[in-house]
């Protein structure tokens, strides 16, 4: 019995080896999309995006904020315009991706103590280069700003203690957990490579099984322990090896991670199983998934909040096992959740698997009876 | 057979057997229509509300003073937040942002409201979720504000105590207020931003991924290649003939999608609407010959079918929609340009967001055309030698 099984085993590993197309997908595949997707994120943070200023005071106040916001890592003062209309037109051509415009009397309305407020245009097309920008302008206004009023109270005889007091009488510190640089290889790559690593398995069992007869509950269990102990490896490889060598923050348990990462495998393989089963030919299983990666991805929640989709669309997408399976990996990958944290995504994806398993039996039979 | 055998070789010929062949095969008419328009059912579905509202963070209010209560309240009235759990202690919070239940955590400590009367200057710290960017940095900007108006109250009956009249102490507040506004795209839609880049993303695979399955199916078909090129004639009638009815379809599932992103879902359209037809038509037929040359160039059906997974599958990141082209390296730079579709989103931004003139746009409708024409170019040459009668297939001529 033992032999036998054993004997399975071997015969499922050599059919993965044998097959081309599951030899591409599941052995190929996997590591190519793995250093292929990270390439265009891997600077992780926009660096110097280039602004146009429209300096239309001239004084040493307007210069000194001009100057703080160059000194700002993301953005570089990279031109200045004249005017609105030519500030434009760089913008149309994309050699700037924003336009700030100080106007007349700045110097002077900021030293009478009258607000003194400057333009700013961004890109509303690109939400990255939007914020880089709001958060690059309102650190270069909020110091200037701060300093001329401490200087102003302390000039009229205010200590400079409680100067700073009425300046800033609450001080309030954000800070940014887990990803703290704001990378964006950090944020989207984790969730990735868990995708990653259901789609090439799920092709690489299309490969295998669409359109072939099953050889019995035997051999299909035996093939069920292969993928899914050989995707335990390349999540070793994808989860754990290449963000080290991306230098993308992780700092989970990995044994919470396999916890979760095997029960998720169980129920990607018999969703794959059943899916073979279920849609006849090869070429249709390939093309169905490389179509439904990206939709996954934004379902997921990583990068758009599941609470702002509907609830009966996020409860549909439970049915898919990266649903809950990558925002549970990057909880406990990226932010070091414990096992409690992820137990309702375990329990889900064993049920999954239950699931899935009892629809690759049920299609089987009825193909079966058919033939009969 | 027989009525149709008298047909002429020749564009008609080609695309009826095409015709014949789509209808056999209900699964290959399902992915030409229905299932792209499901999935940009399903897509904006996700997108549907625009704007997060009411994501949940917890705080650890420490302090339970009129002040502390007052934070919690200004910032629970901000749309994006909702104050959901109250914790404890700091790590009863950290638990809940790990278990994903709150995007934040508010640490107001103890003495807060003391400190404050006595000029200390006591700190309010705002943790966030910073591995879940959008909902994290939402988070932090809508909840640093409302913390920080809370401050500038103060900040303002400080002044107001020490004498200045209101209207002057709230401008001191913030001396330099930023009026920020975005030149396109005002309202910061993410409809506008994701939905109408990720729909031609997605399309670009199903065009990729039919013109590859057309041109493999005759290719590994035991009639071959040739038996293609003799219903066409020649090689330019044989590649439209097979490829017009997909042409038109997702010409038809593109202009439809955006009918309905800039009808019921009401996006605006701020461009030049003929424009908007001519470089859809060739990001189209670029990605048509991008999967054309792929199915010629690999050795078979799901070889094809893996590259143009390989190659259309990750696009979106390398368009620069999410993260920006400026900040891509050298190797993310070139690949971009040799994806149809970087160019299309490019011209649809400039056209229907930004309204930009047709000088602006013409290097990126130049660089989508040539990528048509070289894809193009391509298929036909392989197109030429893998249809060349060889000595082998001649017996079948016989038949």
């Amino acid at each position: 019995m033992i032999a036998a099984f054993f004997h399975e085993i071997v015969i499922a590993i050599m059919a993965i080896w044998a097959d081309k197309g599951a030899r591409s997908t599941m052995l190929g595949a996997t590591l190519f999309f793995s250093v292929f997707f990270p390439q265009p994120y891997l600077s992780e943070v926009v660096r110097d995006m280039p602004v146009a200023i429209i300096d239309q005071d001239g004084s040493t106040l307007s210069r000194e904020l001009i100057r703080r916001i160059d000194a700002a890592d993301a953005v570089a003062v990279a031109r200045y315009a004249p005017d609105m209309p030519s500030a434009r037109a760089l913008f149309l051509k994309r050699e700037v991706y924003g336009i700030v415009v100080v106007p007349p009397k700045f110097e002077h309305d900021l030293l009478a103590g009258r607000a003194a407020p400057i333009a700013a245009f961004s890109d509303g097309g690109y939400f990255l280069l939007n914020s880089v920008m709001s958060s690059a302008l309102s650190n270069a206004t909020r110091s200037l700003g701060a300093e001329v009023q401490v200087g102003r109270l302390t000039a009229s005889g205010t200590d400079m203690a409680s100067a700073m007091a009425i300046v800033e009488p609450l001080r309030v510190t954000t800070v940014p957990l887990f990803n703290p640089t704001g990378g964006y290889a950090s944020f989207v790559l984790p969730a990735v490579f868990v995708l990653i690593l259901q789609q090439t398995l799920l092709m690489g069992i299309g490969n295998l099984k669409a359109g072939r007869r099953s050889l019995g509950a035997f051999s299909t269990l035996a093939d069920a322990i292969v993928y899914v102990g050989l995707y335990s490896l390349w999540a070793g490889v994808v989860l754990v090896l290449l963000p080290w060598v991306y230098r993308l923050p992780r700092i989970g348990d990995v044994a919470v991670m396999y916890a979760v990462v095997v029960p998720f495998l169980c129920a990607v393989t018999a969703m794959g199983i059943a899916v073979a089963r279920l849609i006849p030919t090869k070429e249709g299983v390939i093309f169905f998934l490389v179509v439904l990666g990206m939709p996954l991805f934004f379902l997921s929640g990583v990068s758009w909040p599941a609470e702002a989709m509907p609830r009966l669309l996020h409860a549909v997408a439970f049915i898919i096992p990266s649903t809950t399976a990558v925002p549970a990996l990057v909880r406990v990958n990226q932010m070091g959740a414990d096992v409690r944290s992820v137990e309702t995504t375990i329990l889900i994806q064993l049920g999954l698997c239950l699931a899935y398993s009892t629809l690759a039996v049920a299609v089987e039979r009825v193909k079966q009876k058919r033939l009969a | 057979m027989a009525q149709r055998a008298h047909l002429k070789a020749g564009f008609r010929r080609a695309l009826l057997a095409e015709l014949r062949q789509i209808g056999a095969r209900p699964g290959l008419m399902f992915m030409l229509a229905p299932f792209p328009l499901l999935l940009f059912a399903l897509l904006a579905a996700v997108f549907q509300l625009g704007l997060p509202r009411d994501l949940p963070i917890a705080v650890v209010d420490q302090d339970r003073s009129t002040l502390s209560r007052q934070m919690v309240r200004i910032v629970d009235a901000t749309p994006e937040v909702a104050v959901a759990h109250e914790a404890s202690s700091l790590s009863e919070g950290r638990q809940l942002l790990l278990s994903g239940e709150a995007y934040a955590v508010v640490l107001i400590p103890a003495r807060t409201e003391r400190d404050v009367l006595a000029g200390r200057r006591p700190e309010v710290v705002l943790f966030y979720n910073n591995q879940y960017m959008t909902p994290g940095s939402l988070v932090a900007r809508s909840v640093g504000g409302a913390l920080g108006t809370v401050a500038a109250g103060i900040s303002i009956e400080a002044r107001v105590a020490r004498g200045a009249d209101v209207e002057s102490a709230t401008q001191a507040v913030t001396p330099v207020p930023v009026r920020q506004s975005a030149l396109f795209n005002p309202s910061l839609e993410y409809v506008q931003f994701l939905l109408a880049a990720v729909m031609p993303t997605v399309l670009q695979i199903f065009i990729g991924a039919s013109a590859a399955l057309s041109f493999s199916r005759d290719r590994q078909g035991v009639a071959g290649l040739g038996r293609s090129l003799r219903l066409g004639g020649t090689l330019m009638r044989t590649a439209t003939g097979k490829l017009a009815p997909y042409t038109l379809t997702y010409l038809l599932v593109l202009w439809g999608a955006d009918a309905l992103l800039f009808g019921p879902m009401g996006a605006r359209f701020g461009g030049n609407l003929a424009f908007h037809v001519a470089y859809g038509l060739v990001f189209v037929l670029a990605s048509q010959m991008l999967g054309a040359a792929a199915a010629l160039i690999a050795r078979d059906t799901v070889s094809a079918l893996a590259a143009i997974g390989v190659i259309t599958g990750p696009a979106f990141g390398f368009t620069g929609i999410t993260f920006p082209r400026l900040s891509m390296n050298g190797f993310s730079t070139v690949w971009a340009d040799l994806l149809p579709v970087t160019h299309y989103l490019e011209l649809r931004t400039d056209n229907i967001l930004r309204g930009a003139s047709f000088d602006i746009s013409l290097p990126a409708f130049v660089s989508l055309a040539t990528l048509a024409l070289a894809y193009g170019g391509v298929t036909l040459l392989l197109l030429w030698r893998h249809g060349r009668p060889r000595p082998a297939i001649a017996v079948e001529a016989g038949r």
